[in-house]
């Protein structure tokens, strides 16, 4: 292992000089590539790329605008999602209440709507109760020690069943998505030959375009969302906290962090993210879906994104910008193999391996930017 | 149990107008195991105190009882002759003590400087961003000072050897510009070389006389060099209280040595009377 150290850190040894200066006037592919594996998010990044000059290559339709706008909806969501994740893991913890916090909230916020509420209200109310039902999960695992799987998985099916009760397991229209509709000529890219047809058109609300209605919506609050976390975990003292805590919980006591609050903190973030996710993918669908099936899908997608981006389940160590990065990977991967006429039950089979390919990955890389010294 | 009356156990210390820090009747226990019984201390304003005990004897206890990390059961403790009683670390230090701790508190995957700097982040102003350039810039300086040589401050402590990571976390808490350090082994994990600069470092500290020091040592010849004073718990107990120049390695070897040989002739007639005295009492070492 020390050997694989010394191979991959960042700088020459001193050890190597000669050589070693001969080399950096003229850098290999092997050398570009050991620097980029380096990074955390190395190994992700160079599987991302593989992955969509792969698919560019074998589909003509891959890099379209249009494959790009069928692509969003894939990969926005877990985006958040992992950067709420990302904050709970580095803690070396971990949030399975975000599949119940992403189907709950819309349905709160159904309900708050429907009372009378207005719709701004109600999507902060929603996310009021995500607070609190965030701070009841780190108030278990910091305070009263319970394992945060434990306690984020009972919340996962107290909050889904109670979505149901609430909901009385009906659909609904999602309040503020409503759409007019307006006739007009439209182009439509099917199966890459361009056709006109004359078509009712959907018109949708402020509201709902800020919300997960508009195209780009959801990206917009990804690429923010993400930024502004990864600039709180590099460059704050909350960030420096979180990845204190995951990496020596005593020590950090020790030197005056308050664990707990900021536990309590960094879960209240992931449950406020997932009810945001939740609202906006209700919005786009313009229908709140009381069924647990997809949040259990898609918050397992989440905390995927998050580890492939580089994030370790035993925390201490892993950056938002990673898990977009993982999010985007698991995005191309089924969007890819979609365009590829891929048979539907092969997606999950291909996502499975790819999740393990990268996962090793990450130890291999992990091990080698760290060093001997830690095991 | 330890009768009392066998060693000479001092009772609570006069109190003296220049003691920084008085600690009177600390007692704490973990469940049925007894830390420290009765435990009173003073430390002088610039004054290096020896603090030694066998494992388990209750040295690391008191250290972090001191250092608002765990709480006595009771007992109390004066601080510039103010009644001292601390929430929290982050509130000792506040009040100007603070500790490197025998695990060191360091966190491996932050590099120095943070560590250095960690709950003491510079950060700038409107924005609270961490300030890192000017982070770097002071541990640098910091721990060139203290003379001691980390090629580069800006790697992940996990990557540093043993006695460079205990002499981040002295330079931390040096340069946090307190009245009173604990050191809980500032010297284990160290080379020769590197323990040398450390007690170079805290002799350089007693001669600008504005701290004052509790150091936890093993090794009875570096607490000759480096304290002016000793104390010895036993049991939870101080045992000894003296200044290292009215006493001597002898002395203090010696009192361990009828320590041991009292419990064991104490063992062995309570034995040979049929009554089990439970074990003496050991607090849970902390990893």
């Amino acid at each position: 292992m020390a050997g694989v150290a010394q191979e991959s850190g960042r700088g020459p040894s001193p050890g190597q000089e000669g050589p070693a200066g001969l080399r950096r006037s003229l850098p290999t592919g092997r050398q570009v590539l050991q620097r980029l594996l380096s990074l955390r998010e190395g190994s992700i990044i160079v599987v991302t790329i593989v992955a969509a000059v792969y698919f560019a290559i074998n589909t003509s339709t891959f890099l379209t605008g249009a494959n790009f706008k069928t692509l969003l909806p894939y990969f926005a969501p877990l985006a958040i999602l992992g950067a709420g994740e990302v904050f709970v893991m580095i803690l070396g913890e971990i949030d399975l209440s975000i599949g119940a916090m992403y189907m709950f909230a819309p349905i709160v916020f159904y309900k708050l709507d429907t009372a009378g509420l207005g719709l701004v209200p109600s999507v902060i109310l929603a996310l009021v109760v995500c607070t609190a039902v965030g701070a009841i999960n780190g108030a278990f695992v910091s305070i009263l020690g319970v394992s945060s799987f434990v306690t984020t998985l009972g919340m996962l099916f107290t909050f889904e069943g109670l979505s149901l009760i609430i909901s009385h397991g009906t659909p609904v229209a999602t309040p503020g998505a409503q759409v007019h509709q307006t006739t007009a000529q439209v182009h439509h890219i099917v199966n890459g030959h361009d056709i006109v047809l004359p078509e009712k058109i959907n018109h949708i609300g402020t509201f709902a375009k800020i919300f997960g209605g508009g195209v780009y919506s959801e990206l917009i609050w990804a690429v923010v969302i993400v930024i502004l976390l990864q600039v709180v975990l590099t460059f704050t003292r909350w960030g420096l906290y979180t990845v204190a805590i995951g990496s020596n919980k005593i020590g950090a006591a020790e030197a005056g962090v308050k664990v707990r609050l900021v536990t309590i903190r960094n879960f209240v973030l992931c449950a406020v993210l997932a009810g945001l996710v939740g609202i906006f993918e209700a919005v786009r669908s313009q229908t709140i879906q009381p069924d647990p099936s997809g949040p259990n899908k898609i918050l397992l997608l989440a905390i995927a994104a998050a580890v492939i981006g580089g994030t370790l389940l035993a925390g201490g160590s892993g950056t938002v910008v990673g898990a977009l990065i993982g999010a985007l990977f698991l995005g191309i991967l089924e969007d890819g193999l979609i365009l590829q006429g891929v048979n539907a039950n092969y997606l999950l089979f291909y996502t499975g391996i790819a999740i393990v390919v990268a996962m090793t990955a990450n130890v291999y890389v992990g091990r080698a930017r760290r060093g001997h010294s830690s095991g | 149990m330890a009768d009392a009356g066998t060693a000479p156990v001092p009772s609570a210390p006069a109190p003296a107008s220049d003691d920084v820090l008085r600690v009177e009747h600390i007692a704490k226990r973990f469940g049925p195991v007894t830390a420290l019984q009765d435990v009173s201390l003073h430390l002088k304003k610039g004054e290096v105190l020896g603090l030694l005990g066998d494992n388990g004897a209750g040295k690391s206890t008191l250290i972090k009882i001191i250092s608002g990390f765990q709480k006595p059961d009771s007992g109390r403790m004066f601080l510039d002759g103010q009644p001292y009683e601390p929430k929290s670390v982050d509130d000792a230090r506040a009040k100007g003590i603070d500790t490197v701790y025998q695990d060191l508190a360091l966190i491996d995957e932050l590099s120095v400087y943070h560590n250095m700097f960690l709950r003491r982040e510079r950060v700038l102003r409107p924005v609270p961003l961490l300030n890192n350039r000017e982070m770097k810039r002071e541990a640098r300086r910091a721990l060139d000072s203290i003379g001691i040589n980390i090629p580069r401050i800006d790697v992940a402590v996990a990557r540093l050897s043993g006695g460079q990571r205990q002499a981040i976390a002295v330079a931390r808490t040096v340069n946090s510009a307190s009245d009173i350090i604990l050191l809980d082994e500032p010297l284990a994990a160290m080379g020769v070389k590197e323990g040398a600069q450390i007690l170079d470092l805290v002799a350089r500290l007693k001669e600008e006389g504005n701290v004052s020091i509790i150091m936890i040592l093993h090794n009875y010849v570096q607490v000759f060099e480096a304290c002016d004073r000793v104390n010895m718990i036993q049991e939870g107990r101080i045992a000894l209280d003296k200044p290292t120049s009215e006493t001597s390695v002898e002395e203090i070897t010696n009192i361990v040595v009828d320590e041991y040989r009292r419990a064991r002739e104490e063992e062995h007639a309570n034995n040979a009377h049929g009554e089990h005295e439970p074990p003496s009492a050991e607090p849970p070492q902390q990893s």
